[in-house]
């Protein structure tokens, strides 16, 4: 059965471990391994003035962009939306965008 | 002593001298203190991403400041009683300076290292290589 299930949608649909799953299961299509744009570009200072590279991290939405779509590495991910929360507060960064 | 980030919206509407007398007032307020200014940043207006107080646009102060803490809750409540400040944000930067600082070195040091390291090894495989190809012909 799980085998049968090998449509691109079913790995999204995990929980956990995007890249792995793709890779134990059946390799039937390539999928390029995501890398942390902050530690390939080695941006140490994720900073909350900063709009424009945060505006890169947060959805059509306002919403924070998930690790395992957007990549970036646990610690990063971390500091990333620390830096987005204060971004939302003094109102460079919307809570929820309107479309 | 701690470094602090201050970041504070004004009324749009405020005039260029309101907006410099509530600057020079925080500023006094941290010097009174015994703190140091270290940057004043004025980022003039910039539309909201979301309304503050029926306003759309807000014009962003900025402050960089070396001071205890006694003085930013002091300062804090200077902000909160003025009218027309409208929002504002205190953030500590010392220990994210500090952690940067400490990365920064770590990097150089890698940098350093990587550069001293890289020929090295390639001297024990040239020799290697040197040493290889005579065994080859026999």
């Amino acid at each position: 059965m799980a085998e049968s299930r090998g449509r691109p949608g079913s790995a999204s649909q995990r929980p956990t471990g995007g890249d792995k799953a793709v890779l134990t299961q059946k390799k039937q299509y390539f999928r390029r391994k995501k890398v942390c744009r902050f530690c390939v570009e080695k941006i140490d200072d994720i900073n909350y003035k900063d709009v424009k590279m945060l505006n890169a991290f947060i959805a059509e939405r306002g919403k924070i962009v998930p690790r395992r779509i957007s990549g970036v590495c646990g610690p990063c991910q971390r500091r990333l939306s620390d830096a987005i929360k204060k971004a939302r507060n003094i109102a460079l960064l919307p809570f929820a965008a309107v479309i | 002593m701690r470094i602090y980030e201050e970041l504070f919206i004004i009324k749009p509407d405020a005039t260029e001298e309101e907006i410099d007398q509530i600057v020079e007032q925080m500023t006094g307020v941290v010097t009174a203190a015994g703190g140091t200014i270290d940057k004043t940043e004025k980022w003039g207006k910039r539309r909201l991403a979301y309304r503050v107080d029926k306003h759309r646009e807000g014009y962003y102060v900025l402050l960089q400041f070396t001071c205890g803490p006694e003085t930013v809750k002091e300062l804090e409540r200077r902000l909160r009683v003025t009218d027309a400040v409208i929002k504002f944000l205190t953030v500590r930067i010392d220990e994210t300076l500090k952690r940067l600082e400490k990365r920064k070195k770590h990097r150089e040091k890698r940098a350093h290292r990587k550069a001293t390291a890289a020929p090295a090894p390639a001297q024990p495989s040239v020799a290697a290589q040197m040493l290889g190809t005579p065994e080859e012909p026999k």
